[in-house]
């Protein structure tokens, strides 16, 4: 359990107690950002067991490198690069590994898994989003990802997938026409 | 909310104009949600705080590997130059006889030690 003085300390508080081995204070980071890398991981990779693992390795490769993170941008922004990296790494591996496999190089995403949800629509809503995902263009589907579930905006998500602004605003443009079709046939 | 409403509702958050956090709050509203499994926080905390000591041993061998690697090719890259300025400077060019340390004029005594000939 997190004592609640933890929860309220600040981002930069709890980085520095956690690089003088506070392990209460990474706990709260874990805590805090679990949801933010679950949506990137899940969204992009399907809910499986390589997607908790994948989540486990952001907080343990954010662990490692605190030493590095000097403040200048957000926490939150931090993490999300590092679940983009590694998140991306994991489809490059996943397609290498299906096309020499396989001849279907591109079915590198795992079934999504539908929580069970007592209310009709949201369930229905959470089916709409995962078969929507999962039908996707992946360099489409990290758009989507960060600007449907994430709510960052096109300048953050340019910054975070280290894509100039121009290359974002048009995947965006393609993404929502791909959206448009895939959502009309479902 | 509908399905056609919701489906409305995806397409607008791709909009450039929109409202991205305020879009990305109904779609959670709606029930899009992404998890992971209880007690994630535990698991992460275990794998490096208990099991720590062997990722950290890892994370030091690679990192010093890295160093010592990046010191060795830049003392091999440099050793290979001087190497080739010294024999350019000796036989006064770069063939494949002077880098074994044979000048042409051997080539002959060589096929005829070989072949016997």
């Amino acid at each position: 359990m997190i004592k609640e003085s933890y929860k309220q300390k600040d981002d930069d508080e709890l980085v520095m107690s956690s690089l003088e081995g506070d392990k209460q204070a990474f706990g709260e980071i874990v805590e805090r950002y679990q949801k933010l890398v679950a949506r990137t991981v899940k969204s992009m990779l399907g809910d499986s067991v390589y997607s908790e693992d994948i989540g486990q390795e952001v907080f343990i490769k954010l662990f490692y490198s605190l030493s590095d993170f000097r403040g200048e941008a957000k926490l939150s922004t931090y993490i999300q690069k590092i679940a983009v990296n590694l998140t991306l790494n994991e489809i490059k591996r996943r397609k290498r590994f299906f096309s020499m496999f396989s001849q279907k190089g591109n079915n590198e995403m795992h079934e999504f898994d539908v929580p069970d949800y007592d209310n009709e629509e949201k369930k229905d809503a959470s089916e709409l989003v995962s078969k929507a995902l999962k039908s996707m263009d992946p360099k489409f589907r990290m758009i989507m990802a960060m600007r449907m579930l994430q709510g960052y905006s096109t300048k953050e998500t340019a910054e975070i997938l280290n894509l100039p602004l121009g290359t974002v605003l048009s995947r965006l443009s393609r993404a929502r026409e791909q959206l448009k079709t895939i959502l009309g046939k479902l | 909310m509908k399905v056609s409403d919701f489906k409305e509702l995806l397409i607008r958050s791709l909009d450039k104009e929109s409202d991205s956090e305020e879009a990305c709050r109904k779609i959670e509203e709606a029930g899009v949600t992404f998890n992971f499994r209880d007690g994630f926080r535990d698991r992460v905390l275990d794998k490096i705080y208990f099991a720590g000591n062997a990722v950290v041993r890892e994370v030091e061998f690679v990192r010093n590997l890295n160093h010592v690697f990046y010191r060795i090719a830049l003392t091999g890259v440099a050793a290979i130059l001087l190497l080739l300025i010294s024999i350019f400077l000796m036989q006064g060019s770069i063939s494949f006889n002077s880098f074994l340390g044979l000048g042409d004029s051997y080539d002959e005594s060589i096929i005829c030690l070989l072949t016997g000939n």
